[in-house]
């Protein structure tokens, strides 16, 4: 097939704006899945996914679609998450990429990720189409929707698509669109080869499988390869592309999109972004590849079964393959014995990594509270990145504590400003701007620390704005903070891993609500146990769990020894799965309890 | 010459079933009783010796038996009463009567463990109890007319509805009747039982610890030892029975669903009246137990009570030094050592203390 006949594209959409459903009529109308192999959300094959309703992965897939002109052409629909944890996996889907679908939900109009997504794609320099949908619904507005995207966007929106994903109305138009608005590949099938690589996973068969889009030349099967950054030569295997379900080719060419096999053993051996190109015939240049995105938010994870530390380890190896975001390290706590420090995109990202290794590798973890990096600047003048907070030095030895600042930009409606307006002050926001979107909506820009977003920023939005507020944030850098490390201590010892970093002011507040949330989820002891919130050496907050009084089997006669000494049994292991501090057994949702997000 | 010197027997049968109980047992009925009795005599020509120290007769509800079953199943039981110094059968108010009580009184019988559970009416008719406490009055008086003195009361605490007023308006009836023992247990929600069935709630635990400590408060204060986690008495009159379960002893269990213990085995009978009847295996467990299980089911078990373990005893039984072994037990803070004696404290948290005894 010649370039002219191929369009590699995403389709970008906020949450629920539609794209998922939109994909799977594509996929419908194009005959690329018999409908009796049809489900939901086809292109989200983690079950995880298609739980949450939302796409983590990216995700590639080839249709062929017979265009009105009565020409054949062959799609590759790279699918990409919306949410803005996973930036980075939509920005590696968009290189692969000429071009993009803006999907636009016309009872919601233009959502704070939608722009973010949109402004990436445009620094991608990819053609973008937008499309109205939802239009069934009653309270769409289409005019209204195409007004906003052109206003705020600065797309035409003239011959936008006006469909409906979800009973097919108009998606033809669609696909008609992808052929007349969006551009073909741009590359050249006699020049060396180039092939970007933009997602990998590990298979147990195979070896390595690596997502590809050649942007020159072409590859076959046999070839010798060179990873150019990895600097590592491969006979290719096998090469196929995914129609979803992975069809076995003889060779890719400029401007495909497909996997590639070559026998690659090790999973450390593949860089996303890397370029490859072949050993006979080398490219000049290599592929600008990605900008790797940093983490923005950290914690621990330990196996509860400290026998489980390698398994845990191999798990993340694989893992990170298949998420070249995430980022780990060994460390280890008093409390919780040796696990790992793992980095992530923001809060989604870690429930959803720490979901796939309990799921997909049968591991046990106990996940510690998430923290933010800060930069402490010490009074010898040194500085330091901590982003453990067990792990922040004597307040004596500590000049000062920076702390992530980000721009937060939410979209609301007007009813909903004054609420809004009130929870970003209360979490520190520093208010910057509003923009008038519409009549209805508006635009707040904020800074703040990012560790109150964590904290618990986004759930009060979703529920102070009956979860018509959308949130977008990127990073602007450390500001000062008048920052204090506050421990926790059960029965008198620190639990480290209960240590959080927590502005001064807010310090009395937080400390109150975690003991308290404590004293609920700590078993009853033999004795009376107090529990701490401590600044250094001083007591901010207390409050004690009650001992034990009564726990005894009332009736024990002959013919109940078996059974007691069962119950006996049952007991002892459920007090084996808690993490013994001292004496005291802590259970494993205590360790996210300084997350505690009724503190009001 | 019998090793074993504790016998228990057990009575499947019930006039009807209490609310919270999930035993043994079915709605009595004449030719089922025949069949049962006619069974029991071949298990007992088969598993007993005679000579036992201690017998009970337990249930179910053993009065539930009419009169003829009553005295065929004494005297079935009398070639093993010759040596008895404690023999105890079960009784419930409403299925005692004077007949019964004489043929008691025959046949050797010398404690009498009555079925009180409450005394307030409403609290009764939700267990699916059948009398009121005049009739408890009445039956403790028949019993002392035929010089049936050593009386044991069971009770119930922490039960749906109760309140701590109506617990001790219970305990002061109870006292009232002079009774030289009373067991007193928290319900416990049976999976099996009504209650269980119909996902009742025991009452909580902070409530329950209070009642426990309302009735050791009321009952000690009334001259009776609390010598075991559910068990008071007076004047000495503890249940020799029970303290063998509690001391660790052998002892044999005949009918079905009752428990053996003969030295390193332990047997329980199938619940299944119709494997009692047709098989002559009727064991639905058989265990062997190592040295470990036995040592940390003596101490389970010892610790219940208000005289504890014999350290010398036990470490000359099984071959040991308890210290070496339960390091962490002996260093529970609740364990007592004084007088070649290890006690609990405070029984009342005793699952947790041996949790310590556990590896």
């Amino acid at each position: 097939m010649d370039r002219e006949h191929i369009r590699n594209f995403s389709i970008i959409a906020h949450i629920d704006h539609g794209k998922s459903t939109l994909a799977d009529r594509i996929l419908e109308l194009t005959d690329t899945v018999a409908k009796r192999d049809m489900q939901d959300q086809i292109l989200d094959s983690l079950e995880l996914e298609r739980e949450r309703g939302i796409t983590i992965k990216l995700n590639v897939v080839q249709l062929k679609y017979k265009a009105k002109n009565g020409e054949e052409y062959i799609f590759h629909l790279i699918d990409t998450p919306g949410h803005v944890d996973f930036t980075y996996e939509v920005s590696r889907s968009l290189a692969a990429c000429d071009g993009a679908i803006l999907v636009v939900d016309a009872s919601q109009g233009i959502e704070a990720q939608t722009l973010a997504n949109t402004y990436l794609a445009l620094d991608n320099d990819l053609e973008i189409m937008p499309v109205i949908n939802k239009i069934d619904l009653p309270s769409a507005d289409i005019d209204r929707t195409k007004n906003e995207i052109e206003e705020i966007i600065g797309l035409d929106c003239s011959e936008a698509p006006c469909i409906s994903a979800k009973t097919g109305q108009n998606v033809e138009d669609v696909l008609e669109g992808i052929v007349r608005f969006l551009p073909a590949p741009k590359g050249d099938i006699d020049e060396p080869l180039k092939a970007l690589v933009f997602d990998s996973y590990y298979d147990s068969y195979r070896g390595v499988v690596v997502f590809i889009c050649v942007k020159d030349g072409e590859v076959k099967v046999g070839d010798r390869i060179r990873f150019m950054q990895a600097d590592s030569e491969y006979e290719v295997t096998e090469l196929g592309v995914k129609t979803p379900y992975e069809s076995k080719r003889e060779k890719l060419s400029a401007g495909e999109v497909g996997y590639l096999c070559a026998s690659i053993k090790s999973i450390q051996d593949i860089n996303i972004g890397d370029t490859i190109t072949s050993v006979k015939e080398p490219c000049k240049q290599a592929l600008p590849g990605y900008r790797k995105m940093n983490p923005m938010v950290y914690c621990g994870m330990y196996p509860t079964d400290n026998n489980k530390y390698n398994d845990l380890r191999d798990a993340l190896e694989k893992l990170s393959l298949n998420d070249s975001s995430l980022t780990y390290e060994a460390e280890s706590s008093k409390a919780l014995g040796f696990g790992f420090r793992l980095g992530f995109l923001g809060l989604l990202h870690m429930e959803v990594v720490q979901e796939r290794l309990e799921r997909e590798y049968g591991l046990n973890l106990i996940a510690t509270a998430p923290s933010v990096i800060y930069k402490v600047t010490m009074t010898d003048g040194s500085v330091i990145y901590i982003d453990n907070p067990s792990m922040m030095p004597e307040a004596t030895l500590v000049d000062f504590i920076e702390e992530p600042y980000v721009k937060a930009s939410i979209m609301v409606p007007n009813e909903y400003i004054g609420p809004v307006m009130q929870l970003s002050q209360d979490k520190r926001g520093i208010y910057k701007d509003m923009v008038y979107i519409d009549d209805n909506r508006n635009q707040l820009i904020y800074e703040m620390p990012l560790s109150e977003i964590i904290f618990e920023y986004f759930d009060k939005l979703k529920s102070v704005s009956r979860g018509y507020a959308s949130l977008d944030y990127e990073i602007i850098g450390y500001r000062p903070g008048n920052l204090v490390k506050m421990d926790i201590l059960i029965n008198g010892e620190i639990v480290d891993a209960l240590s959080i970093i927590v502005h001064r002011d807010f310090a009395y507040k937080r400390g109150q609500a975690i003991t308290v949330k404590l004293k609920e989820l700590l078993p009853k002891q033999q004795f009376e146990i107090p529990i701490q919130a401590a600044i250094g050496n001083k007591v901010i907050a207390r409050t004690n769990i009650k001992s034990l009084r009564k726990d005894v089997l009332a009736k024990c006669y002959g013919g109940d020894i078996s059974r007691k000494k069962k119950l006996l049994e049952k007991q002892k292991e459920g007090k084996k799965r808690m993490k013994a501090i001292g004496s005291v057994e802590i259970p494993q949702e205590a360790f996210m309890a300084v997350l505690s997000l009724d503190d009001e | 010459m019998n090793e074993v010197k504790h016998l228990y027997v057990h009575v499947p049968f019930c006039r009807s079933i209490c609310f919270y109980c999930d035993f043994c047992h079915r709605i009595y009925d004449q030719e089922l009783a025949q069949k049962w009795l006619h069974r029991l005599r071949k298990e007992m020509e088969d598993a007993l010796r005679p000579g036992y120290e201690t017998i009970y007769i337990g249930g179910g509800t053993p009065t539930a038996l009419g009169y003829g079953e009553l005295k065929t199943l004494l005297q079935l039981l009398k070639p093993y009463s010759a040596q008895v110094c404690e023999y105890t059968i079960e009784a419930n108010p409403e299925s005692l009567d004077e007949d019964k009580t004489a043929l008691m009184k025959e046949f050797g019988i010398n404690r009498v463990s009555l079925g009180v559970q409450s005394t307030d009416e409403e609290i009764l008719r939700s267990l699916n109890r059948k009398h009121d406490f005049l009739l408890i009055q009445e039956k403790i008086a028949l019993l002392r007319k035929y010089g049936l003195d050593n009386i044991s009361v069971d009770l119930m605490y922490s039960l749906p509805g109760q309140t701590m007023e109506k617990l001790q308006k219970s305990l002061d009836d109870i006292l009232s009747l002079d009774v030289p023992h009373i067991s007193i247990y928290s319900l416990t929600i049976e999976e099996n039982s009504v209650f269980g069935r119909k996902g009742i709630r025991s009452l909580d635990d902070e409530t329950e610890a209070d009642m426990y400590e309302l009735i050791e408060r009321v009952l000690c204060g009334n001259g009776y030892r609390h010598y075991e986690i559910s068990n008071y008495c007076k004047d000495d009159r503890y249940s020799r029975h029970n303290m063998a379960y509690w001391n660790y002893e052998d002892f044999i269990g005949i009918s079905l669903a009752a428990a053996s213990k003969v030295g390193n085995r332990r047997y329980t009978n199938t619940r299944s009246f119709e494997r009692y009847f047709s098989s002559n295996d009727i064991r639905e467990e058989d265990l062997c137990l190592d040295k470990k299980e036995q040592m940390f089911e003596h101490i389970m078990m010892s610790l219940r009570t208000d005289i504890g373990l014999d350290i010398k005893d036990f470490e000359n039984q099984y071959g040991c030094k308890i210290k070496e072994e339960y390091p962490q037990g002996v260093d529970n803070p609740h364990i007592v050592i004084e007088k070649g004696r290890m006690y609990c404290k405070d029984p009342a948290i005793l699952n947790t203390v041996l949790l310590d005894f556990m590896e």
